[in-house]
């Protein structure tokens, strides 16, 4: 039987790699120590103790009323978004300090349109009324999601952005999209691939707790699968792909319950174009197997609703060192809608964080999903949703067909779509530092955990059974996440690897 | 070659980048000298946490909002990390603008008291003053050791489910389910204009001098009675 022609390149090139990580980690490691030991435990006590900010008293203060609320600093976003946000009206009666009234400044911020909010009161026009004036400074809101770039024996190179301007001409509406071109190299039948994305959203609809999104994208793209050659094969002449075309449009309401609970609902139509072979794929030891790439040929349709809800309660989002996060979503997508598929998706993600020790915390991501029935393919759980050591697809086209690393040498190599999967990891995170300014923190992390992903497929390619037929592996990961006033950065292997070519 | 170059580059940056975070944990420091007393079965401390206010934030009590200080005070043996005392202190005045007088509360382990002040410097005191505050417990102090006082003084301090409510548009997807290619982690780079609101408008972390409980003096010998 042919070796895997990919594996043991890959692994000359991990060793090495794997060495200096282990070297980075290690300085990186000794360094932070350094600076543990330099400093008494004394000068960061609130660090050791952490008591929660004693609640205030709403009935301490005057007693007075809201006669106005004036709105100042805004040039261009409308003060119908800012006043929405302020969570007390006009007329209302309240004591001064009241926390409404100290958070009117912060629900403002939360809108993300501001670099700065004032809230004071004055004097209104008889003894006990007052006038609410909240003084905004904005600031620019186009962001920069996503950065699409890097090289694989598939593509010799992809790129592409996406971005998102939150504050549209002041209306608090949401417009994004994004654009992203990948060449393609030899193998056979792929061709450039091309996609697309429109998006639109709305928070807090009518002052409500509303809020609506949608959606237009478009892929002109080819999908590539093994035709040949051993399980995991990576070898570009085992590789086939198949031209498609995809347009989709999906939209739907969400629901703020509370400031960490929401709800959303979609609605998706989505029309594939795909130039599908059939078949039988040869495998290496001659046998072979039919296959199946989980797509009508030509002209179907996939039509499906979906909802989702989403809990943060960490303190932190960008570098977590408390709380939790729990995200579900279920798409049931069906001939009766008016689609070609009959399946029902369900996908969950759970991380949380405890703090263990003074700058130190541990945390647990878990994610699965299964996919009941006959899903399309890009419905189905694609190995790099699992396993982050591996190239993910770029906005839902395949760019790499690298496989897994094999850690713990079970057949996990023909994995690429599956329909039971998951991941368990832990984290060790070390809150590096913290500054109020400019670059606000940075946290070290070494993550590791197992990953698995089921597939039919999979199990008739590699023609095992017990352990191997359920590709289990580890996942490891370890680096540099840094919160800056510019954005977010992440320096790791696993971000290295999957921008890189590994064979 | 890119994977080596890009961590050797990483660890290049996290050795520079060392050094600045000790000199700023050091440079945050204030340190004071307070006065200690024992009375009766407490350690009282004498201080202030004035300089957690700076111009701007004297002008604003003026603003009709409530103004709070929290302090947290710990008393610890010097060098040794585990803290013999520890006071939580809340203090809130508030500008009534019609009847131009400042409401303030006091909160701490003896209780809470209210009290009115008519000028802003007297409101200043009732929120910075440490006057006789209770830190340890006499019986936790041992004689002739040397202990110190940790203070961190927050001005309008943010809750933590606040502070995360400001940024949670960060974590938002684009809407549509969940993001299959990982969230901003994931694509190495999320780029926009990141504010990051303070903990507090001010803080301010105080050390005292060390100090030390002197061992009581024996009782002077009763003069002999002559026969």
């Amino acid at each position: 039987m042919r070796k895997p022609p990919g594996r043991d390149t890959f692994q000359a090139l991990r060793v090495p790699a794997f060495g200096y990580v282990l070297a980075a980690t290690l300085a990186l490691a000794l360094g932070a120590a350094r600076v543990a030991s330099a400093q008494p435990e004394e000068l960061r006590p609130e660090e050791r103790q952490a008591e929660a900010l004693p609640d205030t008293d709403p009935n301490f203060g005057p007693l007075i009323t809201i006669e106005d609320i004036r709105v100042a600093g805004n040039r261009t976003t409308a003060e119908r978004i800012i006043l929405r946000a302020v969570p007390i009206r006009q007329g209302e009666q309240l004591r001064a300090a009241d926390p409404r009234l100290t958070n009117a400044r912060f629900k403002v911020l939360a809108l993300g349109f501001f670099r700065d909010v004032t809230v004071a009161l004055e004097k209104g026009s008889a003894r006990g009324r007052v006038i609410l004036v909240v003084t905004v400074a904005e600031r620019g809101t186009v962001v920069l999601n996503r950065l699409w770039y890097g090289t694989s024996s598939l593509a010799p190179y992809w790129l592409g952005l996406d971005l998102s301007e939150r504050n549209f001409f002041g209306t608090g509406l949401l417009v994004g999209g994004g654009l992203v071109f990948a060449d393609h190299a030899g193998v056979d039948g792929a061709r450039d691939q091309w996609g697309g994305e429109l998006r639109l959203g709305a928070a807090g609809i009518g002052g409500t707790r509303w809020g609506a999104h949608g959606a237009l994208q478009a892929q002109r793209g080819s999908e590539v699968y093994r035709a040949s050659g051993p399980p995991g094969s990576g070898d570009n002449d085992d590789l086939a792909a198949f031209p498609y075309r995809r347009m989709s449009v999906r939209g739907g309401p969400s629901f703020d319950l509370t400031p960490t609970l929401s709800f959303e609902a979609d609605a998706r139509i989505e029309s594939i174009d795909a130039d599908v072979p059939s078949g039988a794929r040869t495998l290496d030891d001659g046998r072979s197997v039919p296959l199946d790439l989980d797509l009508r040929d030509g002209k179907s349709r996939v039509v499906s609703l979906a909802f989702g809800f989403d809990r943060d309660t960490r303190t932190d989002p960008v570098l977590p060192h408390d709380g939790s996060r729990i995200q579900a979503q279920l798409e049931l997508g069906s001939e009766l809608l008016g689609g070609d598929y009959d399946f029902v998706v369900a996908l969950a993600r759970y991380e949380r964080w405890w703090p263990v020790r003074p700058r130190h915390a541990l945390g647990l991501r878990v994610a699965g999903g299964a996919v009941i029935g006959d899903a399309p393919r890009f419905a189905r759980i694609h190995v790099a949703d699992v396993n982050r050591l591996l190239t993910p697809r770029v906005m839902g086209m395949t760019v790499a067909a690298a496989p897994p690393p094999d850690f713990l040498r079970t057949d996990n190599g023909d994995a690429v779509y599956g329909e039971l999967g998951g991941n368990l990891i832990g984290e060790w995170s070390y809150r590096w530092f913290r500054r109020p300014k400019s670059i606000y923190g940075g946290d070290l992390f070494i993550a590791a955990g197992v990953w698995a992903l089921a597939s039919e497929d999979a199990v008739q390619a590699v023609g095992a059974s017990g352990w191997n037929a359920l590709p289990v592996d580890l996942v490891l990961d370890a680096g540099l996440r840094i919160d800056t006033e510019l954005g977010i950065f992440e320096f790791t292997i696993a971000n290295a690897l999957g921008r890189v070519p590994r064979w | 070659m890119v994977i080596r170059g890009a961590l050797l580059g990483l660890a290049m940056v996290a050795t520079l980048a060392v050094r600045p975070a000790v000199a700023d944990d050091e440079r945050g420091l204030e340190k004071q000298t307070m006065k200690f007393t024992e009375r009766g079965p407490a350690i009282l401390l004498t201080g202030n946490v004035t300089s957690v206010f700076d111009a701007r934030a004297y002008e604003k009590l003026e603003n009709g909002l409530a103004s709070t200080v929290v302090i947290r005070i710990w008393v610890y043996p010097e060098n040794r990390a585990r803290p013999t005392g520890f006071v939580l202190l809340h203090r809130q005045c508030v500008y009534d603008l019609w009847a131009e007088i400042y409401a303030c509360a006091l909160s701490g382990p003896g209780g809470r008291r209210t009290y009115k002040v008519k000028f802003r410097a007297e409101a200043l005191k009732m929120l910075t003053a440490l006057d006789q505050v209770a830190i340890a417990d006499v019986k936790e102090v041992e004689v002739e050791e040397r202990y110190v006082v940790a203070i961190v003084a927050e001005l309008n301090p943010v809750s933590k489910e606040t502070l995360a409510e400001v940024r949670r548009w960060l974590s938002e997807g684009s809407g549509g389910g969940l993001d299959r290619g990982g969230s901003f982690f994931g694509s190495f780079v999320s780029v926009f204009v990141n504010l990051k609101i303070p903990e507090a408008d001010r803080v301010v972390r105080i050390r005292s001098q060390p100090f030390y409980r002197p061992r009581p003096k024996p009782a002077p010998a009763r003069p002999r009675e002559e026969p």
